[in-house]
């Protein structure tokens, strides 16, 4: 203890430069040979640090105390809360015309979109009940069927089922198909598939808008060509005519019964039956034929507003069309012998015709 | 330009609390508390937490310019209002968990390393404070005057009563050695 107290003694008069010279050596001395002494100098000299920064921080704080006691404090809180009033004033201003601003373009938008659907409903009123009857492909069945292509035939028709389908039938026996103009409109290429499963690459080489029918020739060196067993009825048919269609709504050929209803298509079109017969997307383009065999029209349309009521085109225009068609590309005549088809049961009609019904596929 | 004016009166007002001017001391703080009084209120605070804050900040400030590595890059309020936003966000994380926060004040992510010495520094004050309370009288006050207010120990033994400086200074020690136990029993466990 006591000896602790002269260290320490020593130790602040050898800092404070209290010492002799004489002493001064002789500590110095001391503090190189024994580490204990030279570690206790040390350890005072950061005490005395901590201490002096002790000192002047309290120091800071009283006067720091004494000119906070001098500052006008109930000015200064008026002062503070009158600004802070004043800045949540000015922030729910703002908010309020955010949230209005918000609000009004909220009612314009809604108001300017129902203008809009008003405006396309009544224009569609008098137009969009007419609906072409052409297929969007899905790939339902396409595995099926790509696999039917391997087995029955090389074809190298792409596997991919394609854009768009509808129907065609043929118009002579060595290759020529009729189908509707909307159905290849736009395409890229063109492949007919018959019921067996065969394809067929085909190209447009005779389009008539206007009637909506288009000519199809089959381009592919593996087709072979036969005699077709029904035949083109030019005349009109009567209101009541018992018909009936075969198509490709689906990837099978599907047969519908019906009766043409009135001698003028949509809108009062001279150039079209109205027709009671279930058509479909991918009915397009499927020919309409009366109990006899003969074909008497063309699948085009449908009313989208009420069920059971379709469109044909009358046989007279595709026989008009053929006839205007460029010589070098007309088809053989085949149309002017009689139906083979005339006597035979329903049943036997389609075996004989669903060959020639073709499946078109259209890549664009 | 004028905020370059301004930037160049701050530099003189740190240089004079640097040299421990009062005057200087007295400028920055009227000039300065009345913005961080407005922040803390709104925040929710109280005048005291006010006060606490603002006079940390300026501890802050002083120990920098004390140790000459201090040079002002903005100007001297928008240092003082970060520094005071930030030891405000602290205290009401550490009072009342992350819940409380206000967004506004969560965006705010100044000072960071300012802080961090000073953080050091005000523990150690903290020792020093308690090691000086708990030694009692008349020791504080002797250790105090003797190295605070740099009394001669003639004087202190005068006014404590002693009969010789010689006997006011063995007391001196005695003193002295209980406050180092104390400090550095602090110092060495908390660091």
């Amino acid at each position: 203890m006591k000896e602790e107290m002269s260290l320490l003694r020593d130790i602040e008069r050898y800092l404070e430069g209290e010492m002799s010279e004489q002493e001064k050596t002789a500590f110095e001395e001391l503090r190189r040979t024994n580490p204990l002494i030279n570690k206790q100098v040390e350890e005072h000299q950061l005490f005395l640090l901590h201490l002096g920064n002790y000192g002047q921080r309290q120091q800071l704080q009283a006067k720091l105390n004494r000119i906070h006691q001098q500052l006008d404090m109930p000015a200064l809180r008026q002062q503070a809360q009158e600004s802070n009033q004043a800045a949540k004033r000015l922030s729910i201003r703002r908010r309020t015309i955010t949230n209005l601003a918000a609000a009004a373009c909220i009612a314009l938008v809604t108001s300017l979109s129902t203008i809009a659907v008003i405006q396309n409903v009544t224009r569609n009123k008098s137009t969009a009940q007419y609906e072409d009857v052409r297929r969007v492909l899905n790939n339902i069945q396409r595995s099926q069927n790509a696999l039917i292509n391997d087995i029955n035939s090389k074809s190298k028709a792409p596997l991919n089922p394609g854009t768009y389908g509808g129907t065609g039938f043929a118009v002579s026996g060595n290759g020529y198909i009729v189908t509707n103009y909307h159905v290849v409109a736009g395409a890229d290429s063109v492949y007919v598939q018959n019921t067996k499963g065969e394809a067929f690459k085909a190209v447009s080489i005779f389009e008539d808008i206007s009637s909506d029918l288009a000519i199809l020739k089959i381009a592919d060196s593996t087709f072979k060509s036969q005699p077709l067993p029904y035949a083109l009825k030019p005349q009109s048919v009567k209101i009541g005519e018992e018909v009936f269609t075969m198509g490709f709504p689906r990837d099978e050929i599907v047969y519908g019964k019906g009766y043409i209803s009135a001698k003028t298509g949509f809108n009062g079109d001279t150039t079209a039956y109205q027709v009671s017969i279930p058509v479909n997307p991918g009915n397009s383009g499927a020919p309409l034929l009366d109990s006899k065999g003969d074909v008497v029209g063309i699948v085009t349309g449908k009313q989208t507003t009420s069920d059971g009521i379709a469109f044909a085109v009358k046989s007279a225009h595709l026989k008009h069309l053929l006839d205007e068609m460029p010589k070098d590309k007309q088809p053989r005549k085949e149309w002017n012998h009689k139906s083979h088809l005339d006597g035979m049961n329903r049943v036997d009609q389609i075996k004989k015709l669903e060959d020639f019904v073709y499946m078109v596929k259209v890549y664009n | 330009m004028k905020q370059h004016q301004d930037i160049t009166r701050d530099r003189e007002l740190l240089l004079g609390l640097a040299k421990g001017e009062d005057k200087s001391l007295e400028i920055i703080y009227s000039e300065n508390f009345p913005v961080v009084l407005r922040m803390i209120l709104q925040h929710n605070g109280s005048e005291d937490d006010a006060k606490d804050i603002f006079q940390e900040a300026i501890i802050v400030l002083y120990e920098k310019v004390q140790n000459n590595d201090f040079t002002l890059s903005s100007r001297l309020k928008t240092f003082l209002y970060s520094v005071c936003r930030h030891l405000w966000l602290k205290k009401v994380q550490r009072t009342y968990g992350l819940y409380s926060l206000s967004p506004e004040l969560e965006e705010v992510i100044p000072a960071t390393e300012e802080l961090e010495a000073h953080q050091a520094r005000d523990q150690e004050f903290r020792i020093m404070e308690g090691a000086m309370s708990n030694i009692g009288q008349p020791c504080q006050a002797i250790l105090e005057d003797y190295y605070l207010h740099k009394r001669s120990m003639q004087e202190i033994a005068e006014k404590f009563g002693y009969t010789n400086a010689e006997n006011a200074k063995n007391q001196k020690y005695k003193c002295l050695m209980r406050l180092k136990k104390l400090f550095f029993d602090q110092y060495n466990t908390s660091l």
